[in-house]
């Protein structure tokens, strides 16, 4: 039998009535029911700067207005990058961890945001 | 005045495939039937090269044009996941979805504030930013209206993706130049019927004397004049209360001849409806059993169906046993079958009404299936199953050219790379 807290055979529990659930970390956290969620597998060290590693799933929302300083997917030609977004007066900029040069988001050079990552789940800790 | 919408998917097989690979963009993709049979889903760039539908792969892609085409095998759990996110995204933004088909949805759009047009302008944004599918909408005061000025939507890219024909005065035009087979509900016996009365176009179908259309079709025909008309005649539907039928049928990866391969294909199938059975929360009182021969490649013709009453269920292990007897019942050596099917009916809520002397103990049986269906759910579908639906599965469809399941597998997850 599970284990009930309300139920003792002793002493009455003085939680009965506090009783809460455990915490459901796909319902709070990551909530990949969401119609606008998706899983991402991470490739490459680049962003280690971030806390974001090799092998790592990142959960995005394509939902999501963007934002400065955030960590995006962005559709560049014919892949999918992670990397950070910048705002500068003439719009939205993917920000690379190298000294490559960054790049505008814009129809003409190809470059789209895919989703805005909300959480990272790391198994290999 | 109700206003009806229908919100429809480009290429919506193809769309789901482009959703994950960016490479795909602009580039002619087409996928493929069960078994990679025929085209069923073309791109626009697939169209341009030539590629109908229904287009055989082993001989399209050997066409010099067709060397761009990027093909993939049908990737099933992938659309089922693309279609709950364009239905989620949609339920969220209007008060009723009634879901058509996994690509078309109708819209309940009666009496909502502020301009339509850019609410439908919105919702076909949101459904292209969040399910990452391309859309097209129409609307106007009935269903069959609001099909229509989908597909107008659809075929005239200068409309953008989006159809309003709530004005009749507008809809007058579009008729004038619109053929009568583009309507919803006409099949090709009734367009025939209809032309060879010089009737062409929707205005001389709407125009014509609804007596004598009732006469010539029926009052099906008459329902959608009426329709056409801008009388609602049809309300949306619930799903949930139509559900009839399960089925599960597929054609084999090569043509069976042995019993035991076929049990075992039977077998599976039935596993599967049993699934579906019992994520709907319901039983059956009836299943039946068809397999049958290749009609197209030269082999003599087989068919048969049968069906049998059983004891209301939803445990896999009775209807895996009420399924292999039917076929075995019809199942002859010497023909070579190319296809099997296990479908339910009788469907009613589970554990609605025991049977008066009921041979199972009912409580056992659920418990024993939620479990199987649990750990499925969490590992992958079939991790879990009965031996009696086969181990090595020769039998199973080819589908060699099949994506990633980039939403339903973690193992299978879209991948980025980090810069």
């Amino acid at each position: 039998m599970a284990y009930q807290g309300d139920r003792t055979t002793g002493f009455a529990s003085p939680t009965a009535d506090n009783i809460e659930g455990t915490i459901d970390l796909m319902a709070a956290v990551l909530d990949l029911r969401q119609p606008s969620r998706y899983p991402v597998r991470v490739e490459g060290d680049a962003l280690v700067g971030r806390g974001i590693k090799h092998g790592d799933i990142l959960v995005v929302d394509s939902a999501l207005a963007p934002r400065a300083g955030v960590v995006v997917i962005a559709s560049v030609g014919d892949e999918l990058r992670v990397c950070e977004l910048t705002q500068r007066p003439d719009g939205w900029w993917l920000r690379p961890s190298g000294s490559t040069k960054p790049l505008q988001v814009d129809d003409d050079t190809d470059v789209s945001i895919w989703a805005v990552a909300t959480g990272l789940v790391r198994t290999d800790v | 005045m109700p206003v009806f919408g229908l919100i429809d998917g480009n290429s919506f097989y193809c769309s789901c495939q482009r959703a994950f690979e960016p490479r795909l963009k602009r580039k002619p993709v087409v996928v493929l039937s069960n078994n990679d049979g025929c085209a069923i889903a073309r791109t626009r760039e697939a169209k341009s090269l030539g590629i109908k539908m229904g287009d055989p792969w082993h001989f399209a892609r050997k066409r010099p044009e067709a060397r761009p085409v990027v093909w993939y095998s049908s990737n099933y759990a992938l659309y089922a996941d693309m279609s709950r996110r364009m239905y989620e995204v949609l339920q969220a933004r209007v008060p009723a979805v009634e879901p058509y088909s996994i690509d078309e949805m109708f819209l309940d759009l009666t009496s909502l504030p502020g301009d339509l047009y850019e609410r439908c302008k919105n919702i076909r944004e949101a459904v292209w930013r969040e399910a990452k599918i391309p859309t097209c909408v129409g609307w106007g005061p009935t269903k069959t209206i609001a099909k229509l000025a989908n597909g107008l939507a659809k075929d005239h890219a200068r409309l953008e993706g989006l159809c309003d024909l709530t004005d009749p005065r507008i809809r007058a035009e579009w008729y004038a130049v619109t053929s009568i087979e583009e309507v919803w509900g006409t099949g090709r016996q009734t367009v025939k019927k209809l032309q060879s009365m010089g009737i062409e176009t929707v205005s001389d179908f709407v125009t014509l004397d609804p007596k004598s259309i009732r006469n010539l079709l029926t009052v099906v025909g008459a329902r959608v004049q009426a329709e056409l008309r801008g009388q609602s005649c049809l309300a949306l539907s619930d799903v949930s209360s139509s559900r009839k039928s399960i089925a599960s049928t597929r054609t084999f990866g090569r043509l069976l001849t042995e019993w035991p391969e076929i049990r075992e294909a039977v077998a599976h199938y039935a596993a599967r409806a049993a699934e579906k059975l019992r994520a709907e929360h319901l039983e059956s009182a009836h299943l039946s059993v068809l397999i049958q021969t290749n009609p197209h490649n030269g082999d003599p013709w087989y068919a048969k169906h049968v069906g049998a009453a059983i004891e209301p269920t939803s445990d896999t292990r009775d209807l895996i046993r009420h399924a292999t007897d039917l076929a075995q019942s019809v199942w002859l050596p010497g023909y070579r079958y190319f296809k099997a099917g296990v479908v339910l009916t009788d469907l009613r809520p589970a554990g609605a009404q025991g049977a008066l002397f009921s041979t199972r103990a009912p409580d056992l049986s659920s418990a024993a299936m939620a479990v199987m269906d649990a750990i499925n759910a969490r590992f992958g579908s079939g991790v879990v199953r009965p031996s009696s639906t086969g181990l090595r599965r020769t039998w199973t469809p080819r589908a060699s050219l099949l994506s990633a399941r980039y939403t339903t597998r973690l193992d299978e997850i879209v991948r980025a790379r980090s810069w």
